[in-house]
């Protein structure tokens, strides 16, 4: 068995020396003694360190000889096998010991010395993951940053240098802070949803929270629902979590629960504001006069249980300036100076119903919708003018004229009928023949008696017209004002519940006599609307059991916070406050519907 | 007798120690901090199941400012882990119960933040920081997992050498087919050149992950060098072995760099977090 010993030195100016020796031997010893047959003088080598055996199937065999192995391939183990057709590297220290077998069947031992390992750790330091990702430190710096400067420092610089504008519900006002809708926590509601982008409209000043006076400055119009100090001291107390929350949140210069965003809290989506809840009206109103001691407002939490009887608005006096409210319980007298007796205008056999069958305007007995007509909210009713549903029967026509056609006393104005009166030329009409009436009611003093004779000045007489027994005062009541005779002024509400609302619409199945006792009326006097217990027949409070006749009612059927008039839906066709709050602002329900109590 | 009683008080305290050294971060003190967490959870759950908040749930009630508020601290509190980690200095403080802590309450977070959503999502500074949140918390759990799982098999990968055994194995079997390959072709030579100059870290960090390194110049050497020779088959030979060498050094990278990723996810995150936090809290009360 030869081996090939090759040493490969370099001299000082780094030029290669390369010593060939041969060994013939079946086994090789490597160390420091110099008795080895190579010898390596290296402090790290052992003395006595490696043998290097022939084995029979041709590999050789490498064992330490002492504790300490040696590196192999790279890894460090006290014995091993090499092939030398594939070949093997020893390490012992600082030599590498090269081992192949050679093209004539030699072993090849090639001896070099490797430098230290320096720097050897920066090797071991590819091992992590960071040597081939860029630093976490870098990666934060950019995302805090990219996040911090878009999503906080552009919104809040654009809005302090901003020029603040006026807000105008009618136009359509870009907003002028950029990046700020990524600040918008929610959609909001679909009447602000103009608003969506102009988040400055609604939040004017840095860290002050949505103030009232910000949201009035487009619904002026709205109505305090009370003033607020009422408000306030008819509240229930806070839940401990809600009163500290409000604590803090008015140290903080927010408006309290009375404020407007308390109940319309806005980006909660694409939504509609809500009626009322039952809950949300009884919280107060239920037991309001324990905290609220001086209140006019009897306690109402469920209308089919607790519910003040109606207070109608009507006049309770002759010519009164201002309506009265009062309990119908107190079976209350109106005084509208109007003579009107429903029973005989709707009794179906009586005179007024034959006078309208005979007339082709009517053709059958009186409807209440002859006289009564519904106004577009249908609230109320349109005022009944004489001219309309009174004059077919009431007559006021006072002579021929030349084209062939009547002549009328004009309605409404004293002063117009004394013009009218003047200008008659007929007196009273002759008789037919001496001793003669006509017959039944057509005669002098019947109801159907006309005179179309010559004028007669005392007769036709102003003082005649107004006084009892004139032709006004079928109607009328006669009065005298400055020393002159005249008629006592017509006082009829155009609505009668001003704190509520009523829609006669959705009631049109049912008969106006259902409710309105107008059949059996016999004098203009009575007030003729439905008390609470009639509507106690079909409507109970929220939680009853809904059944063919039975309807769950809310407050907020008839009442609403704003406009105690109106009526706030969220469903259906706009406008979703009826009455639409606004112009009508001289109407009794809009005088006495903005509640001060 | 005073040193000898002293002497036995520190001996049951280095016991004590000695004891508790050996029990995961996980089960630290009998599982302490799973249970406050699940504790701070349940109270959290039932709170926002009894509160009937209208129109509807959101963080901007009492009830959400005081989640958000528990939110903040807790991942303030949970982000100081990284300075933590860093003081080594006495104190009565362990590591262990904080990472213990930092897993658990960091888990509580998925509840608290959740509620203090009041499950309203957007397109918006607040969701972006619950998503981070979210991703946070999601790559904190994968790295227990891995710190669970991976060691055992970097251990397994390893076979008794270090890691500089093992790129020290690798220049062994490079000096060897330096020589090897002197009676080769110009073409083989050249597959040989380029096999042994890639750095046997090469490729990024899709190919530590996965495992797959289709640019290996070792893998191309070892198709183009045939064993028609002798010369070539000791080559193709050590080429083999220099493959298998690197295949244990990308295992060993594979395992490192699952062990190591979420922290390049979970820590810039974290920042970022921190940050889309700070423009939620100003935004919400600059626009209040």
């Amino acid at each position: 068995m030869t081996f090939l010993i090759r040493t490969i030195d370099f001299t000082a100016a780094g030029r290669e020396i390369i010593r060939d020796r041969v060994v013939e031997q079946d086994a090789l010893t490597i160390g420091r003694a110099a008795e080895n047959d190579i010898h390596l003088p290296d402090l790290a080598v052992e003395q006595r360190h490696v043998r290097i055996g022939r084995q029979s199937d041709g590999t050789l065999a490498v064992n330490a000889l002492g504790t300490l192995g040696f590196g192999l391939d790279g890894r460090t183990v006290t014995h091993g096998v090499i092939d030398p057709r594939t070949g093997g590297e020893i390490a012992l220290g600082a030599a590498r010991l090269d081992i192949a077998r050679e093209g004539n069947g030699n072993i090849a031992i090639t001896i070099r010395q490797v430098a230290a390992d320096e720097g050897k750790g920066d090797a071991r330091r590819g091992f992590a993951l960071a040597s081939v990702l860029p630093s976490k430190r870098a990666m934060s710096w950019i995302f805090a940053g990219a996040i911090m400067l878009v999503l906080l420092m552009v919104p809040v610089a654009s809005h302090l240098l901003r020029t603040p504008v006026k807000n105008d519900p009618k136009s359509d006002m870009p907003g002028q802070v950029l990046m700020d809708a990524a600040w918008s926590a929610g959609e909001l509601s679909l009447k602000h949803h103009k608003l969506e982008d102009n988040c400055e409209s609604c939040h004017v000043t840095p860290f002050v929270s949505v103030q009232d006076e910000t949201c009035l400055t487009c619904h002026e119009e709205l109505g305090d629902h009370a003033r607020k100090p009422r408000l306030a001291a008819g509240m229930p107390p806070l839940s401990t979590g809600d009163a500290l929350q409000w604590q803090i949140a008015e140290t903080l210069g927010k408006e309290g629960p009375l404020g407007c965003v308390s109940c319309h809290s806005e980006h909660e989506g694409p939504l509609r504001q809500k009626p009322a809840s039952e809950a949300f009206c009884s919280d107060c109103h239920d037991a309001l006069d324990t905290r609220l001691t001086d209140t006019a407002l009897a306690d109402a939490h469920d209308f089919g249980k607790e519910h003040p009887q109606f207070r109608p608005a009507f006049y309770a006096s002759f010519g009164a300036a201002k309506p009265v409210r009062a309990s119908l319980d107190s079976k209350p007298v109106e005084r509208s100076g109007l003579k009107f007796p429903h029973d005989v205008h709707m009794d179906a056999r009586g005179g007024a119903a034959r006078m309208a069958l005979s007339l082709p305007d009517y053709g059958q007995p009186l409807e209440c919708k002859d006289c009564h007509t519904l106004t577009a909210d249908k609230v109320s009713f349109k005022e009944v003018r004489m001219e309309d549903a009174c004059e077919s029967c009431h007559s006021l026509v006072s002579d021929r004229t030349t084209g062939g056609g009547f002549s009328k006393l004009r309605h409404g104005d004293v002063k117009d009928l004394a013009q009218d009166l003047a200008r008659i030329n007929s007196g009273p009409r002759p008789a037919l023949a001496p001793r003669r009436a006509r017959p039944g009611q057509f005669a002098q003093g019947g109801a159907y008696a006309a005179e179309f004779g010559r004028p007669v000045r005392s007769f036709i007489g102003l003082s005649n017209a107004l006084s009892q027994g004139g032709i006004c005062t079928e109607c009328h009541l006669p009065t005298v004002k400055q020393g002159r005779p005249d008629l006592m002024p017509v006082n009829l509400p155009d609505r009668f519940l001003t704190s509520g609302y009523f829609s006669h619409e959705a009631h049109k199945k049912e008969e106006c006599t259902d409710c309105h006792a107008a059949d059996t009326s016999k004098a203009a006097t009575d007030l003729l609307i439905p008390d609470l217990k009639s509507c106690r027949d079909c409507h109970l409070g929220a939680t009853a059991v809904k059944t063919k006749t039975i309807v769950p009612s809310s407050c907020a059927m008839c009442h609403s916070y704003h406009v105690p008039s109106g009526q706030w839906s969220s469903e259906g066709k706009e406008p979703h406050y009826s009455p639409a709050p606004g112009p009508a602002k001289t109407s009794i329900a809009a005088i006495l519907g903005l509640a001060k109590p | 007798m005073a040193t000898r009683a002293g002497g036995a008080k520190r001996f049951s305290q280095d016991e004590k120690r000695r004891d508790s050294d050996h029990v995961s971060f996980l089960r630290h003190r009998g599982f302490r901090w799973l249970w406050i967490a699940l504790a701070l959870s349940g109270v959290s759950l039932l709170g926002y199941a009894l509160i009937d908040q209208q129109p509807r749930p959101n963080g901007g009630s009492w009830y959400g400012y005081t989640l958000g508020t528990i939110g903040l601290g807790l991942i303030i509190w949970l982000s100081l882990l990284g300075v933590r980690k860093r003081r080594i200095n006495p104190g009565a403080w362990s590591l262990k119960a904080w990472t213990s802590a930092h897993v658990y309450l960091g888990l509580s977070l998925v509840v608290v933040g959740t509620l203090h959503t009041g499950f309203q999502i957007g397109w918006n500074v607040h969701t972006l920081a619950y998503v981070l949140m979210l991703l946070v918390i999601a790559t904190g759990i994968y790295g227990v997992i891995a710190y669970a799982t991976l060691p055992a098999s970097l251990s397994a990968n390893r076979k008794e050498m270090t890691r500089a055994q093992m790129l020290d194995a690798l220049t062994a079997i490079d000096r060897q087919l330096e020589s090897a390959a002197q009676p080769l072709g110009r073409d083989q030579a050249d597959l040989v050149i380029a096999a042994l100059a890639q750095d046997s870290f090469a490729g990024g960090a899709i190919s530590r992950i996965t495992g797959r390194y289709p640019r290996c110049a070792t893998a191309r050497a070892l198709a183009g060098v045939g064993e028609a020779s002798d010369a070539a088959a000791r080559v193709h030979t050590l080429l083999a072995k220099r493959a298998e060498q690197l295949a244990q050094i990308r295992g060993a990278l594979r395992i490192r760099a699952l062990l190591e990723i979420w922290l390049f996810i979970h820590i810039p995150l974290t920042i970022a977090l921190i940050a889309a936090l700070i423009a939620h809290v100003v935004s919400v009360f600059f626009y209040w």
